[in-house]
């Protein structure tokens, strides 16, 4: 290659990948073109084809196939993000679903089109790997990551690396179950990390470098359980080798028998904390830990592959952004509620909205995806997050520049003003589209929306989680909801169960069964006289949840049973 | 399929015959041997003490057809057309409910 030709500059916010990395998903294209055609000819039976599609994001769902594409660390660049409107202007219907790992699902792919979208994805060095089976799944990461102000380590570098040392993993790809990993580096847990297989909190260690909280068997599903804290000081260095005795552990003793007590936290249950700590310990110790180190140099490779932000605003940004708040009080709400404290001055993270009024909660047109682009290259050094709380984060934005941000967004109908509100709600695809769901989520997300569209409101009633699935398997998260709704069947009809009193945070705790399940035409009107009873008998600056652990399920029962 | 929840037939009642088209998924409704619809109106319909036959039929010919995951779908006896009995074969049958656009007979009527 001549000397004068420039390689493309670094993505901000995620790892860049090189010629090896680009080499390897060209192949994978090429392998799995080859058997979609042996497919299409006969040649493989659904049965032999099914764990190969998989192994590449292609579900067969209820109307069509759905293909989920990894998102690493939930972070993309505006490349990418323009590549998934283009996918889903012509090869979907114009949409794409970010969901709660942080991935994206388009929702009506063909098998037939499936290798030249993965190719087109491996342009833009995408992929749908580790989005399906029973490997580590797609590491799930801080939506603030680099840029909070409460960050004690930036845990995206660590995150790639746990990326490259899961993706194919030889010993790891047949595993008892799915495998799920998120990392933080804050104090303050928005990953879920004790609702994980794994859940890992980056922090500084006394000798000026790196170390992490660990907890494991985290999990939501039909066994729903708080991780156990399984130490709080894991060198850097032995990362990847205490990680993989901790999966060689699980992949050794692990339940095969029985799927659905197949998961890590079944196994942590049954050995007890110490008990599985034990053989950890006992793994690690006999590993050749120099062949697992993971060397300064190394972490420092992978770091150097990262695109690097040049954080400088004006001297007067901060007061740039106050005057244009004192000057329109929808920007001042929209600030309030859609913005988090960035680490340099100057600055501020903003959380675009994937909740409308009444709309799908994680849809996005593929206008909007190209808006956000953007915006991107605008405002945020062409770096956008995906939080698995289906919203999207540009995470580095001016303080100055947020104004005009804003009114962007206000005009690609992006600006919703309700992060953390009663309308930022999770919703999993439910009946409508999953083939696993026994009721539809989206529906009651849509309509509790709507019923508390006011951004007064919504401002009024305060923080609050409220999370739906639409089946146990739970990936609408309803065990952390501060409401939970779960959706269920009886005899062919859809019945919603309510949880009361779940976190995802540091203050992780499962929601608890309030009753009996709810037609779905009487579960709206039961929540808002939930909400309501929170209204009346909530003091001082409680949130939802805080009441609720206060005063217990009794008034909330009565609140949802009393008519319905 | 295996899914307990597409084996709840009635004695007395009456099923049709579904599956995914193999290359791009859509959901399909058995008219005839070997002719399948988008719509369920199409379908024929087969009483309960007939439809395990007629699946096994059907199945025995699925990679010919370019299907995959044949099973059979109880309706309501008295509908015209079939209407399923359980609220996910009707999201399956008349589409997402929340896309509305998204309905079989308006996919059909957008290509026609």
């Amino acid at each position: 290659m001549p000397d004068t030709i420039q390689a493309p500059a670094l993505p901000v916010g995620h790892y860049g990948y090189d010629q090896v990395d680009r080499a390897f998903l060209a192949d994978r294209v090429e392998q799995f073109r080859d058997q979609v055609a042996r497919r299409i000819a006969g040649t493989l039976s659904e049965d032999e084809f099914k764990p190969l599609r998989l192994m590449n994001g292609l579900y067969l769902q209820l109307h069509a196939y759905m293909l989920r594409i990894a998102i690493p660390y939930g972070v993309l660049d505006s490349r990418q993000m323009r590549e998934l409107a283009h996918i889903a202007r012509t090869y979907d219907r114009d949409y794409g679903h970010f969901t709660t790992r942080q991935n994206l699902q388009f929702n009506w792919i063909r098998l037939e089109d499936t290798p030249d979208i993965l190719a087109r994805l491996a342009d833009v060095d995408m992929h749908a790997i580790q989005t399906s089976g029973n490997c580590i799944r797609n590491v799930t990461c801080d939506q603030f990551a680099g840029a909070a102000q409460d960050e004690l380590v930036d845990p995206r570098v660590h995150a790639e690396i746990l990326r490259q040392w899961s993706t194919l993993h030889p010993e790891f790809t047949f595993l008892p179950r799915k495998f799920k990993i998120a990392i933080s580096g804050s104090p303050n847990d928005r990953v879920a990390a004790r609702f994980h297989d794994i859940g890992l909190v980056a922090k500084p260690a006394p000798d000026g470098g790196t170390m992490f909280d660990v907890f494991v068997g985290g999990g939501m599903g039909r066994t729903p359980i708080v991780g156990v804290h399984l130490r709080d000081d894991l060198p850097e260095e032995d990362l990847l080798a205490y990680l993989e005795a901790m999966v060689r552990v699980y992949n050794e003793y692990g339940r095969r028998d029985n799927i659905y007590k197949a998961r890590i936290k079944i196994l942590v249950q049954a050995l007890g904390t110490e008990g599985y700590r034990a053989k950890v310990d006992a793994e690690f110790a006999a590993m050749n830990r120099a062949r697992y180190r993971l060397p300064p140099e190394t972490v420092a490779a992978i770091r150097a592959r990262f695109g690097t932000p040049d954080l400088h605003a004006p001297d007067d940004a901060a007061e740039q952004l106050a005057r244009a708040r004192r000057a329109d009080p929808a920007f001042d709400r929209w600030v309030r509620t859609n913005t988090h404290p960035h680490r340099a001055p100057g600055h501020i993270s903003a959380v675009i909205s994937l909740k409308p009024a009444g709309g799908i909660p994680g849809d996005a047109t593929s206008a909007q995806m190209d808006i956000i682009a953007d915006l991107a290259d605008r405002h945020a050094f062409g770096e956008i997050r995906v939080t698995h709380m289906q919203n999207l984060v540009l995470g580095h934005v001016r303080q100055d520049e947020l104004h005009a941000l804003w009114q962007a967004l206000r005009a690609a109908d992006l600006a919703s003003a309700n992060i953390g509100l009663i309308g930022d709600i999770i919703a999993c695809p439910g009946l409508d589209y999953c083939s696993l769901a026994n009721a539809r989520s989206i529906p009651i997300a849509q309509k509790l929306s709507a019923r508390f569209a006011s951004p007064e409101l919504q401002e009024t009633i305060g923080p609050i989680e409220i999370k739906i699935s639409g089946c146990i398997n739970a990936c609408g998260h309803h065990h952390a909801g501060h409401i939970g709704i779960l959706g269920v069947d009886k005899k062919g009809e859809e019945f919603f169960q309510l949880t009361l009193g779940g976190s995802p945070g540091s203050d992780a705790s499962v929601g608890q069964i309030l009753g009996p399940a709810l037609p779905e035409d009487a579960t709206v009107d039961a929540i808002a006289r939930l909400v309501d009873a929170y209204l009346v008998h909530r003091t001082g600056g409680e949130r939802f949840l805080d009441t609720y652990r206060r005063l217990g399920a009794a008034l909330f029962k009565d609140a949802v049973y009393a008519t319905a | 399929m295996s899914d307990v929840r597409n084996n709840r037939r009635e004695a007395g009642g009456s099923s049709v015959i579904t599956a995914n088209r193999l290359l791009d998924g859509r959901i399909v409704w058995q008219v005839a041997e070997g002719d399948w619809s988008t719509i369920i109106a199409d379908a024929r319909i087969i009483p309960n003490a007939d439809i395990e036959a007629a699946i096994a039929q059907a199945a025995a010919r699925q990679q010919a057809d370019g299907l995959v995951g044949i099973y059979g779908v109880q309706v309501e006896t008295d509908a015209t057309p079939p209407v399923p009995v359980t609220v996910r074969e009707r999201i399956r049958a008349f589409g997402p409910s929340v896309h509305p656009d998204f309905t079989p007979v308006a996919e059909l009527e957008a290509h026609a």
